[in-house]
């Protein structure tokens, strides 16, 4: 069979979490959306990113995030009790009280498996404050919205030398800066992303 | 000016020390309990809405 002519394409930082010979960093930050998928098994992707902390774990990476992550979890949760409810409508019953009970309890359960996923890893949580300048730069240079500076801001602080994300936003970041760890479907997309220089 | 100039590699990173005092080790140690641990945290969670980012982070 004829081989493909030409150069293989430049990876520029960004791999599929797929991939089994993925080399994993010693130290990784996991993102907010990779998490959600990876602990509620209802959602797109729940499988790939799952299998993807799994082999983290038991590889012994190291895992680091920004204390805004269990901020989005609880925002998430209660957001998803708003929209079993309400649907595509559930913005504008932000203050909807009935939604509550189930937000909560859902809630607790997010938080338990978040930290019975902590429990198995080496962890560190970076606080947001002493991150801010540099989030704020990271937005201004690079065009990232304001908490995925946060998270990659976060991220560069702890020298994790990847993130692991199902946000497309990160590769808006120089390569050197920090690798992008993604699904095999945004690979393409993050890599059309990067910056050139 | 290129804007790159002013944060590519100049980001903040914590010191060792700092690093050392904010990570907390694996109360899990043993392989086996840790990737039963991970199939725990990541097994049986179900809800009825598909999560978007806009349910947990303002764009």
């Amino acid at each position: 069979m004829a081989r493909p002519r030409g150069r293989s394409a430049a990876t520029r930082g960004v791999f599929g979490i797929e991939d089994p010979a993925l080399l994993l960093p010693e130290r990784i930050a996991l993102d907010t959306s990779l998490v959600v998928r990876a602990l509620i098994e209802t959602q797109p992707l729940h499988e790939a990113c799952s299998d993807f902390l799994e082999r983290l774990v038991t590889s012994e990476v190291t895992l680091v995030s920004s204390e805004l992550l269990e901020a989005e979890l609880a925002e998430a949760a209660f957001g998803i009790a708003l929209a079993e409810r309400w649907r595509a409508d559930w913005r504008r019953h932000r203050r909807d009280g009935r939604a509550r009970r189930r937000g909560r309890r859902l809630l607790a359960d997010v938080r338990s498996r978040y930290e019975l996923l902590l429990a198995s890893a080496d962890h560190g949580a970076v606080p947001i404050a002493p991150i801010a300048e540099d989030a704020s730069a990271l937005m201004a240079d690079y065009g990232l919205a304001s908490y995925d500076a946060v998270h990659a801001a976060s991220a560069i602080a702890a020298r994790a030398e990847a993130i692991a994300t199902t946000d497309t936003g990160f590769a808006l970041l120089p390569a050197s800066l920090l690798r992008v760890y993604t699904d095999r479907s945004r690979v393409a997309a993050c890599r059309a992303l990067r910056p050139q220089r | 000016m290129s804007a790159m100039a002013k944060t590519d590699g100049k980001v903040k990173r914590l010191t060792d020390a700092e690093l050392a005092a904010m990570t907390r080790p694996a109360k899990i140690s043993d392989p086996a309990e840790r990737r039963a641990a991970v199939k725990r945290a990541t097994s049986g969670l179900r809800v009825a809405a598909r999560v978007t980012r806009s349910l947990y982070r303002p764009r």
